[in-house]
């Protein structure tokens, strides 16, 4: 049984006429400790999958599973101590008049963690921030440190699952390099699920073994990293995509 | 040399203040305090306005120290009524031969109690309005702010004047009146900074967190909205002394022979021509006020709200 099974999940927006289908009946399924990726262009619907799984999105049709277990609406304590995500724009999913270590232990109360101090030290150390970044504001820290801090923030509960919605879009190119290869270290230590959407097909055959293309709020088609890297897609926008994306790659991204 | 120390001691504390790795909550709250404080020193005319609302505070305080005569009881009512400034009566003095000086400066304690008890109360319903009516939309948006609306609808000093006529004449009814007719401004503020707010990457992240809605409002929210609204009702003290004094003009604030501002220059309205300064001092004392905190508020502005930021 997968860990994550969607089935033909719907999401509209608006009302009164002025109807948007964001998704129309997505399906997939995530096993544990997989990495799975999706991509697609701007507004293909793929941050809104992330989105309606977590709560944040209504969901208007379909079902979502976590381990075979249809989640509630709203979603409860025990789900946020199991899934948790990271969001797209570190300027801006951290709070401006809070310190790094608010941030990091309000979790912790919510859920009733004991031992907040060394935990908060602790996730600090792990995403390669030291305990000295721990009351600064976050004007202070830079894109990449303030999303290494978003990263913590997300593990602090010590969850399975993580969403990243195009957790590396809004950095510059060598940052991206150090947090990508901070999350495929933090999987392989915690043995966690990503479920990882992004526009950027290096950024995904790098970090996924299986992925998903989707267009227009639906599912072009699932295909391995190895299909990916063979170019052996079936669909034209898939290869369209490809193409489009080797405009400036022209090599597959080496693995680390 | 215990000069020098003590210089060493202001870099430490200076240093310790702007560090840029704090090793404790206390220190970050008060480095950011101390940014704030050094943004506010460089903006001249906040720092008047900082200056005048401090002195009125410490007028207020020392009010009994300060006044050379008793602000109820007159002097000689033959010998002594209506004398122009002196030395002995430095604005002169009243019909009932009472040293205006004196009473102008009891009279801060007055609209000190004024401006203090309408902040405390109009701010805190004004924010808790706006930010549930932001926050959750729908009905209850609908709701508070249509009620926030019937608020708006009436002219400040005409519901305050309704209040006071329905609970009676009196300073602690004028400060209840005047409470209750300002907050709506502050709601309509919140909300609307409410509405840029909740959509955030942050406010969705603590939600994920599986924060309660009474926690996010409280601790996300409300610290978000609150610089915007303590200027608007800096900004808005003015207007506050003015509506007292307006109650106390038309008679129905405090009363006789309480020495309020407002009710002094209407008991000098009737010998204005002849005798000036009775009705001029006091309104002196309420522009000086009003002004020093347009000034504060401005100020606040300059620092706290990011918008305005040059």
């Amino acid at each position: 049984m997968a860990l994550i099974d969607i089935e033909n999940l719907e999401v509209t927006f608006g009302s009164r006429g002025h109807v948007v289908h964001a998704l129309r009946g997505v399906s997939l399924s995530v096993e544990e400790g997989e990495s799975f990726g999706i991509v697609g262009e701007s507004g293909s619907g793929k941050s809104t999958v992330l989105r309606a799984a977590c709560g944040l999105a209504p969901v208007s049709g379909g079902r979502i599973l976590i381990d075979g277990v249809p989640v509630a609406t709203p979603r409860d304590a025990a789900f946020y101590r199991r899934v948790q995500m990271v969001f797209q724009d570190p300027y801006a999913s951290l709070h401006p008049r809070h310190t790094i270590d608010r941030v990091l232990s309000e979790p912790l109360a919510i859920h009733g963690f004991d031992r907040r101090e060394a935990r908060v030290e602790q996730a600090l150390v792990e995403v390669g921030l030291g305990a000295g970044f721990r009351f600064r504001y976050p004007h202070q820290l830079s894109g990449g440190q303030r999303q290494r801090v978003a990263i913590a923030r997300a593990l602090i509960l010590e969850p399975k699952v993580i969403l990243l919605d195009e957790p590396t879009s809004a950095l510059d190119a060598s940052i991206q390099a150090e947090v990508l290869n901070l999350l495929d270290r933090l999987r392989a230590e915690r043995g966690l699920t990503y479920v990882l959407v992004s526009h950027d097909l290096a950024v995904v055959s790098h970090m996924c073994e299986r992925l998903m293309v989707m267009q227009n709020g639906q599912v072009v088609e699932q295909l391995t990293r190895q299909a990916l890297q063979d170019h052996a897609t079936t669909k034209d926008y898939t290869r369209n995509l490809l193409t489009a994306s080797e405009g400036f790659t022209r090599s597959p991204v080496p693995h680390s | 040399m215990t000069e020098l120390d003590a210089d060493h001691a202001n870099q430490g504390l200076r240093q310790w203040l702007l560090s840029e790795q704090p090793a404790s909550r206390r220190q970050a709250r008060s480095g950011q305090a101390y940014r704030a404080w050094l943004a506010f020193r460089a903006n001249r005319l906040g720092m008047l306005g900082l200056g005048i609302v401090l002195a009125l505070v410490l007028v207020a305080i020392f009010a009994g120290f300060i006044a050379p005569y008793d602000p109820l009881l007159g002097g000689d009512l033959r010998t002594e009524r209506l004398l122009p400034p002196s030395w002995d009566h430095l604005m002169g003095t009243d019909d009932l031969a009472r040293d205006i000086f004196s009473r102008v400066v009891h009279g801060s304690r007055v609209t000190l109690l004024v401006v203090g008890l309408v902040a405390i109360i109009a701010t805190p319903v004004g924010l808790l309005v706006g930010t549930t009516a932001g926050y959750f939309g729908g009905w209850v948006d609908t709701v508070l702010m249509r009620v926030t609306d019937i608020f708006l609808a009436f002219p400040r000093l005409i519901l305050a004047l309704a209040f006071v006529a329905a609970l009676g004449p009196g300073i602690e009814n004028a400060i209840i009146a005047i409470a209750i007719t300002s907050w709506p401004p502050y709601a309509r503020l919140a909300r609307a900074e409410t509405l840029t707010i909740r959509n955030a990457e942050h406010i969705d992240a603590i939600r994920l967190q599986g924060a309660s809605s009474g926690r996010i409002i409280w601790g996300h929210v409300v610290p978000l909205c609150l610089s915007s609204v303590i200027i608007r009702v800096t900004l808005d003290m003015a207007g506050i002394i003015l509506t007292a004094a307006g109650l106390g003009f038309l008679g129905l604030g405090a009363q006789p022979p309480q020495p309020e501002w407002g009710a002094m220059i209407a008991a000098g309205r009737k010998f204005l021509i002849d005798y000036w300064w009775v009705a001029t001092m006091p309104g002196l004392a309420i522009f000086i006020v009003s002004l020093g905190f347009n000034f504060l508020g401005d100020g606040l502005r300059d620092v706290l709200d990011p918008k305005a930021q040059k």
